[in-house]
């Protein structure tokens, strides 16, 4: 893995740098360029693409289910259209791959047929994530950049900016000012909210981590957000002390995941993501509780928060937290189920 | 012999005077001339995509050869007298085939109300001359839009009397003096050969005035039930459909396709764009039986399996003009059961909508984040529903009758049996061939055509009754 890794990056650095602002410390981690982004500079014969193409079929039909019965990872299905999708970001024309005549065609793609072949082998023998394989994750109508080191933004989470809207339409102050998205891994939930906020809000997007902190980055450039998000790199509230109690929104998605869980989780995630990003402690709470003490004295009076939780049971013992040990913090709080129907959500005001 | 040359005298006289016996060398002739006027669908869709170019805008057949002249003159004067006896008889067919041809330009351009269309011309050039035009915006594009069809629409009328005009004159010219030009000949039958299929196909496009038929379509199959078999045939019907698609020279995608377990799909769902493919394709939705030896059985015993089709016009997002209230929407999205979230990593993002009130139904799952899904879901959920309530006459959604779109939306349409002995019949226009191979491999044209016609005549009873 190591090695694998250290030749895909250095494949990953050439040519295009779509960076960077100045950096306050030194020599920071340099995000990688997702693979759609990269330039078409390889070619290859069609009909040794489409042995490519037909190797990857069989090396994900040969899965069946069985990483689903193991772990819950995914089936063959679920693997063919994540081959779909690398080849349309790895080959300029993908409808070319289809064509029925045999023609002695070159095709552009944007990675070496070699290296074609092995980011199949990571996705399939080490199960490394299609994500970091690709170098991205299409989240709401964003496209953002991830890598190992990085949390893959989860669908669920793209509710956290439904709710953000609905809470600035029912009180347009809260549009105008400062938000804050801690733990923002990718930057999903910190440039989505800015894009939801318009003109007058900003975002302070807080990570501990400086790979993701660099990865934020990357992606508020690319949708040339750098005047409205913020990315500070530090645990949780510490970078944000000069605008306690100035924050209009709080927004998290946090670990929550409890330790003795993680070993247990699909490949892709116990093995590739950051544990950092996923390990709540014991119960899974530990982050969840700093982050609604932070949120209590960092909002304005009427600020909102919304925070990810691990579903059903932590969203109860948040909500029962905050009623019973933090009485008087908050108001209007509210549980919101996600899309699957799971109790995902603890939301409120502070009083 | 003495029968042509017989006939060639009388040729300044009216046509009338073609001797009875000459008639079956003139349809042999036709056969080998022209070939038999054949609808190419593909031909037309380009031309009317891309209304600039002229419908009659072909290649020359054959190179004029100045010295290869064939006397119109008896076999006595040394001419091969079976050249020129071919000559001759290509010259009957077609001085008869432009003569058919006009008249049916001349009946095409009265039945297409070629006056009023030209009063309405006018009419519509005053409109768009007025200052107040753009005060109403989505009016005046409206407005515009209907002129540039109307212009386009007089233009081909013009254009097909021009083009049965020229081959007359060659016919005129080519009697007029003594001799035969096989080039130019060949020149008016190629106009004569050009100039049929254009009628074919605007006789075709008037069938389709459905307010969605110039639109592009998207095709959706689903398995029916009968598992390897069934998914096997929908993975058929995938492949008619996009080879049909690439035939007709749109741009053809497949956009979401779920494998089955062990062979063919469980269902797809097909792009496709270009002028008319809404109007052409839509009267293939409904259920598709395939009778077979099952390949997937080693007794290879006769097998029966469905699919079902769903065409919805492929609608730019801004003409969706509806408003669905969010409580009429259940949203299911597919998710690994458990506790999802940080949990699970996986990238399926299926999205499903129903519509409460009609139970109609959409999926989308091939965009790559849930939101994208929902919104493309959406546009397909409402395509469907303003085909419904068009088709049900409901002005409103509201309106929608919901058992009913089940019932009709699922109707057997067509059978296709590869054994005991090989037939593809449609089951609403009777329509037939045991040319299977071909069907299979997107030559749909005659059922597109056998449907449309039909679809016109009941429209057509129904305005009577």
């Amino acid at each position: 893995m190591k090695s694998s890794r250290a030749s895909l990056s250095s494949i990953l650095q050439p040519v295009f740098s779509l960076r960077r602002p100045a950096f306050c410390s030194a020599a920071p981690p340099k995000p990688q360029t997702p693979l759609h982004l990269r330039p078409p500079a390889f070619r290859a014969a069609l009909s040794d693409l489409q042995r490519w193409q037909a190797w990857a079929k069989t090396q994900a039909s040969s899965v069946g289910s069985t990483f689903s019965a193991l772990d819950g990872g995914p089936d063959s299905s679920l693997l063919l259209r994540e081959l779909n999708w690398l080849v349309e970001d790895a080959v300029e024309h993908p409808a070319l791959l289809s064509t029925e005549n045999k023609v002695t065609a070159e095709v552009a793609i944007r990675a070496q047929l070699e290296e074609m072949y092995e980011l199949w082998r990571q996705r399939i023998e080490e199960r490394r994530p299609f994500q970091y394989v690709v170098g991205c994750e299409h989240w709401r109508d964003l496209i953002l950049s991830v890598e190992e080191g990085v949390l893959i933004p989860r669908p669920e989470t793209e509710t956290i900016v439904d709710l953000v809207d609905h809470a600035v339409k029912a009180d347009e102050e809260l549009r105008e000012g400062l938000w804050a998205d801690l733990g923002t891994g990718s930057g999903a939930l910190g440039i989505a909210v800015a894009r939801i906020l318009g003109g007058g809000g900003r975002v302070l997007a807080v990570d501990l981590s400086p790979v993701a902190a660099a990865v934020a980055r990357y992606n508020v450039e690319r949708y040339c957000l750098e005047a409205r998000v913020s990315v500070r790199v530090g645990s949780w509230f510490d970078p944000l002390k000069d605008v306690e109690g100035e924050l209009n929104g709080v927004v998290s998605n946090p670990p929550y995941i409890p330790s003795k869980n993680i070993h247990s989780l699909q490949a892709e995630v116990s093995r590739h993501e950051p544990i950092l990003a996923l390990d709540g402690g014991a119960d899974g709470m530990d982050d969840l509780i700093h982050l609604c003490h932070g949120a209590a004295s960092m909002l304005k009076p009427r600020g909102f928060f919304a925070f990810e939780t691990n579903g059903e049971i932590q969203s109860k013992l948040v909500l029962d937290y905050i009623q019973n040990e933090m009485e008087g913090s908050f108001c209007r709080l509210e549980i919101v189920s996600d899309f699957a129907g799971i109790q995902r959500f603890v939301t409120g005001y502070k009083a | 012999m003495e029968g042509v040359a017989s006939a060639l005298r009388c040729n300044s006289t009216p046509p009338i005077c073609i001797p009875k016996s000459l008639n079956t060398t003139i349809s042999r002739a036709e056969i080998r001339f022209s070939g038999p006027p054949r609808l190419s669908l593909s031909s037309h869709c380009i031309r009317y995509g891309s209304s600039q170019i002229s419908p009659f805008h072909f290649s020359k057949i054959s190179s004029r050869n100045k010295g290869d002249k064939i006397l119109l003159a008896p076999p006595e004067a040394g001419v091969s007298t079976e050249t020129s006896e071919w000559a001759m008889q290509d010259f009957y067919t077609l001085r008869k085939d432009v003569e058919t041809v006009l008249e049916r330009v001349e009946e095409i351009r009265a039945s297409a109300g070629l006056k009023q269309l030209e009063k309405n011309l006018a009419d519509l050039e005053e409109a768009s001359g007025d200052s107040s035009l753009w005060n109403d915006r989505a009016k005046a594009q409206q407005t515009l839009q209907a002129l540039t069809d109307l212009k386009e629409k007089i233009k081909l009328l013009n254009d097909f009397k021009a083009q049965a005009e020229e081959a007359e004159t060659i016919v005129n010219l080519t009697e007029e003096m003594d001799s035969v030009d096989p080039g130019f000949l060949e020149e008016a039958v190629g106009i004569i050969k050009e100039l049929r299929n254009a009628l074919d196909l605007f006789e075709l496009t008037q069938l389709l005035s459905g307010p969605y038929d110039k639109e592009g379509a998207v095709i959706s199959i689903t398995a029916g039930a009968g598992g390897t078999d069934a998914q096997d045939w929908a993975d058929m019907l995938l492949r008619m459909y996009v080879r049909w698609g690439e035939k007709q020279r749109f741009k053809t995608k497949v956009v979401e396709k779920s494998m089955g377990e062990e062979a063919g799909i469980k269902s797809a769902t097909i792009e496709v764009e270009g002028r008319y493919a809404y109007g052409y394709i839509s009267g293939e939705k409904g259920t598709h039986r395939i009778v077979r030896q099952s390949p997937f059985n080693s007794k290879g015993l006769r097998q029966t399996s469905f699919s079902g089709v769903e065409v919805m016009p492929l609608l730019p997002e801004d003409s969706l003009n509806v408003e669905i209230p969010e409580e009429d929407l259940e949203f299911s999205f597919s998710r690994a059961g458990g506790k999802g979230g940080q949990n699970v990593n996986k990238v399926e993002s299926a999205v499903r909508i129903t519509h409460i009130p009609t139970g109609v139904t959409v999926r989308c799952t091939e965009e790559r984040s849930q939101l994208a899904n929902k919104i493309k879901g959406m546009s397909r959920l409402k395509a469907k529903l303003l085909v419904i309530a068009e088709e049900q006459r409901a002005s409103e959604i509201k309106q929608i009758k919901g058992d009913t779109v089940k019932a009709e939306w699922g109707q057997q349409i067509r059978n296709y049996v590869f054994h005991p002995y090989k037939l593809v019949k449609d089951v609403r226009t009777g329509h037939e061939t045991s040319d299977v191979a071909s069907v299979m491999d997107g030559e749909l044209e005659p059922f597109i055509k056998a449907y449309l016609k039909y679809k016109y005549s009941v429209k057509i009873e129904e305005q009577q009754s």
